[in-house]
């Protein structure tokens, strides 16, 4: 029964996600015939199949990857999530796997597979997380990582709380009441958010990072999809999503002072990243997990939330076939390439150019 | 004769019910196989012996899969069941943190699988009944021939679609009633506390869940309302009761135990449903009977694995997986029950035809009903072993 849950559950995300990515799909194939002059490696003499799964996020790139390497076929189970994607990665199911947190230290444990020199994590897509909202008559709307605590840690429970009201002079906030939109679901787009909060306001947001939504009482619902769905749905609702997914929907400026606030732009991402983000030192070379730190983000060109995910593969292959796929997979995801089809596909902002570099030297050391 | 045959012709729907009746009443159908029987026990065929082997073995199978399945949820879900949940660091993370104990948490879990499922049965079963009784009494033939194939036709659709049906479709039309409710009916609990503005309430999970559960009741109702002896339905119209009252005093009597059953089947279903409620519910792993408010409604055990299990941990994984077992137990008691009344029932009414179970409902003050009654008892036990001996 559970696995018929599991199923299901795999295919209304397929479903959904076919559906998002309906407007999309068409260019890839675009983006990438444009451009293979542009690819340095020829990828057309691969030929085999690449298995992965984990994070939603990373099937951005199969269609254009196959468009070039014709004789190559990726099976991505995006229905997995990334702690799913990680469980199958680590029971040898897949080449690699998708996940919006880098491994922790019991799953590098686990990962036996990937014998004595252990698995890596490459930060290979970068999005940003969105706060959605749905309030009628309010078109912007900036908030602080304070006052979003609050928020989201149901201590404000009105929109036109003073709180809310001193970050948006200019608008005109009613006394509805806000319905916070969370996510039912493990995700890594809780854990990042909820890192953030607990990062940027300590004082208001006492609960750790989790992928699992900590409070009671939100409006909880299933995957991206659902927060959309519901936060479109009823008027004085504010919820995270992923920015790729969120549609029509409005999204709110950010700041992590409570002064400048930026409103979502790949760039902004990209430059809050560079900002923020530090190698992990994990003790395995050429791992690239990253420590992000959220108080370090400032000014007027940084998102504040930016939202990382990471290819998740062993350091050695057993089977060099494989192993020559997934890097070469990879290693097109992570050149400048790869960024811009991510880019175009998904909305996704670029990893910066400093660590593509590191992200092909740490594939060149996969044996 | 023309009534015992009326009545085989009805009741051939179920064959259950027929080799019942072969046992009471020597029937033309039944007399011709033990005639046969003699000439083929002496030759025996091979395809009888694989056939008789495959269905042994078919039989055996399911008990194998159905002890496998509570062997796979005890040994898998221990290890959680006994952990201690407030050292244990694997489970004082995530979603299983706020919990001092398995009970602890299965508890609300298992409060908000039967409440989730009680609603649905409230609203669920009355409609479910009554379409069986339009089908089986009151439509046109051909009407209702059309009608019990759309009831149907409703089990074929995947829950995912009705998930979705209920996100898009059925959230946003209950939100004025929700509003409603909470206005003006407030003071009752049930509806009190903040009300929902994007309507994903355990009443909108509940009347999915409802339309979820009809085929099953409607189906196996229809079934048994059409079991009914035309002789009772027949003689209560010539006693002057109206349709309604021949309904009341002739089919519910009758159908009482099957219309328990299908009830019950139909809570099996919905204790067990899992994508519709995930998708629909706003869940919290919390004891409420809170039917309209956003960040109050108790989750189930079915959605509530089908949440958390790719990123749970290995003894959260097994913690989900014992919340499993004790659906498993739950789901196990409900369809048990149903079936002992159902075998009660019917060895009621098909073998003992004395002990026939009383009027649901006996009307006071009401002559010519009671009358009826009473006549219809006095027809049935005549009618019993006169059909016999004829």
């Amino acid at each position: 029964m559970k696995f018929k849950n599991v199923a299901t559950a795999g295919a209304i995300l397929v479903a959904s996600a076919i559906a998002l990515s309906g407007c999309a799909s068409s260019t890839p194939e675009a983006t990438a015939s444009a451009t293979p002059s542009a690819a340095a490696v020829d990828y057309s003499s691969l030929s085999g199949t690449i298995t992965a799964g984990g994070s939603s996020a990373q099937a951005a790139w199969t269609t254009a990857f196959t468009a070039q390497a014709k004789g190559v076929t990726i099976n991505y189970d995006k229905s997995q999530g990334s702690g799913g994607g990680v469980t199958n990665w680590t029971a040898g199911s897949y080449d690699f796997a998708g996940s919006d947190s880098p491994l922790t230290k019991d799953q590098q444990t686990a990962a036996t597979l990937c014998g004595p020199n252990g698995a890596i994590n490459l930060p290979i897509y970068l999005d940003g997380v969105a706060i959605v909202y749905n309030l009628a008559g309010v078109d912007k709307l900036n908030l602080s990582a304070e006052t979003l605590a609050k928020i989201f840690s149901l201590a404000i429970t009105t929109w036109n709380d003073p709180a809310i009201a001193a970050e948006n002079p200019d608008a005109k906030l009613p006394a509805t009441p806000i319905t916070t939109v969370t996510r039912s679901d493990g995700s890594g787009t809780t854990k990042t958010f909820t890192n953030f909060l607990s990062q940027t306001a300590k004082d208001v947001w006492t609960y750790p990072a989790d992928s699992a939504w900590p409070i009671a009482g939100t409006s909880a619902q299933k995957g991206t999809s659902g927060i959309v769905q519901a936060v479109g749905a009823g008027d004085g609702t504010i919820g995270y999503a992923d920015h790729s997914a969120i549609g029509e929907l409005k999204a709110a400026s950010v700041s992590v002072k409570g002064k400048d606030f930026v409103a979502f732009s790949p760039e902004a991402v990209t430059s809050a990243f560079e900002a923020a983000a530090s190698t992990t030192d994990t003790g395995i070379k050429g791992d690239l997990a990253q420590t992000v730190d959220f108080t370090a983000i400032s000014g007027t060109e940084a998102y504040p939330i930016p939202l990382v995910s990471y290819g998740i593969l062993c350091t050695t292959y057993k089977d060099a076939k494989q192993k020559e796929l997934t890097t070469a997979y990879l290693g097109w995801i992570g050149s400048d390439v790869g960024q811009k089809v991510a880019a175009k596909n998904a909305g996704a902002a670029q990893i910066p150019e400093k660590l593509l570099t590191e992200i092909t030297a740490s594939l060149a050391l996969v044996k | 004769m023309s009534d015992r045959t009326s009545v085989e012709s009805v009741s051939s729907t179920q064959p259950r019910q027929n080799t019942k009746s072969d046992s009471t009443t020597p029937l033309g159908g039944g007399t011709p196989a033990p005639a046969a029987s003699p000439k083929r026990a002496s030759r025996v065929r091979p395809a009888d012996a694989i056939f008789r082997g495959l269905s042994t073995g078919s039989a055996i199978f399911i008990m194998v899969i159905l002890a496998g399945v509570a062997l796979f949820l005890i040994v898998q879900g221990m290890p959680a069941i006994v952990a201690n949940w407030q050292s244990n660091p694997e489970l004082n993370d995530g979603f299983t943190s706020a919990f001092d104990s398995f009970w602890a948490y299965v508890g609300p879990l298992l409060f908000g699988t039967l409440w989730s499922a009680a609603i649905a049965l409230v609203l669920g079963a009355p409609i479910g009944i009554g379409i069986a009784l339009f089908i089986s009494h009151y439509a046109p033939r051909r009407l209702a021939g059309l009608l019990g194939y759309v009831v149907d036709l409703l089990a074929a659709v995947p829950s995912v679609v009705f998930g979705l049906w209920g996100i898009i479709v059925i959230r946003p039309f209950l939100l004025p009633l929700s509003d409603w409710l909470n206005t003006y009916l407030g003071w009752i609990p049930i509806f009190g506390g903040q009300v929902t503005t994007t309507g994903s309430t355990i009443l909108a999970g509940a009347v999915v869940l409802a339309v979820m559960i009809l085929p099953i009741i409607t189906s196996i109702s229809r079934e048994i309302f059409l079991q009914t002896p035309r002789l009772h339905e027949e003689a209560a119209l010539a006693l002057g009761a109206t349709r309604w009252e021949m309904v009341r005093l002739a089919v519910f009597p009758y159908a009482k135990s099957g219309i328990v059953s299908a009830t019950l089947l139909g809570l099996g279903r919905a204790l067990g449903e899992t994508m519709a409620i995930a998708m629909i519910i706003s869940p919290a792993v919390i004891v409420s009977f809170l039917v309209v408010t956003e960040g109050q409604n108790s989750q189930t055990i079915a959605a509530n694995i089908a949440l958390n299990f790719p990123i749970a941990s290995t003894l959260q994984r097994q913690a989900l997986i014992g919340t499993g077992l004790l659906l498993f137990v739950v789901s196990l008691a409900v369809n048990m029950i149903a079936r002992s009344i159902v075998s009660r029932g019917s060895s009621k009414t098909g073998g003992k035809k004395k002990a026939r179970p009383k009027p649901l409902v006996v009307p006071t003050g009401d002559a010519t009903s009671t009358l009826t009654r009473d006549l219809v008892a006095d027809k049935n036990t005549a009618a019993g072993p006169e059909g016999a001996s004829a």
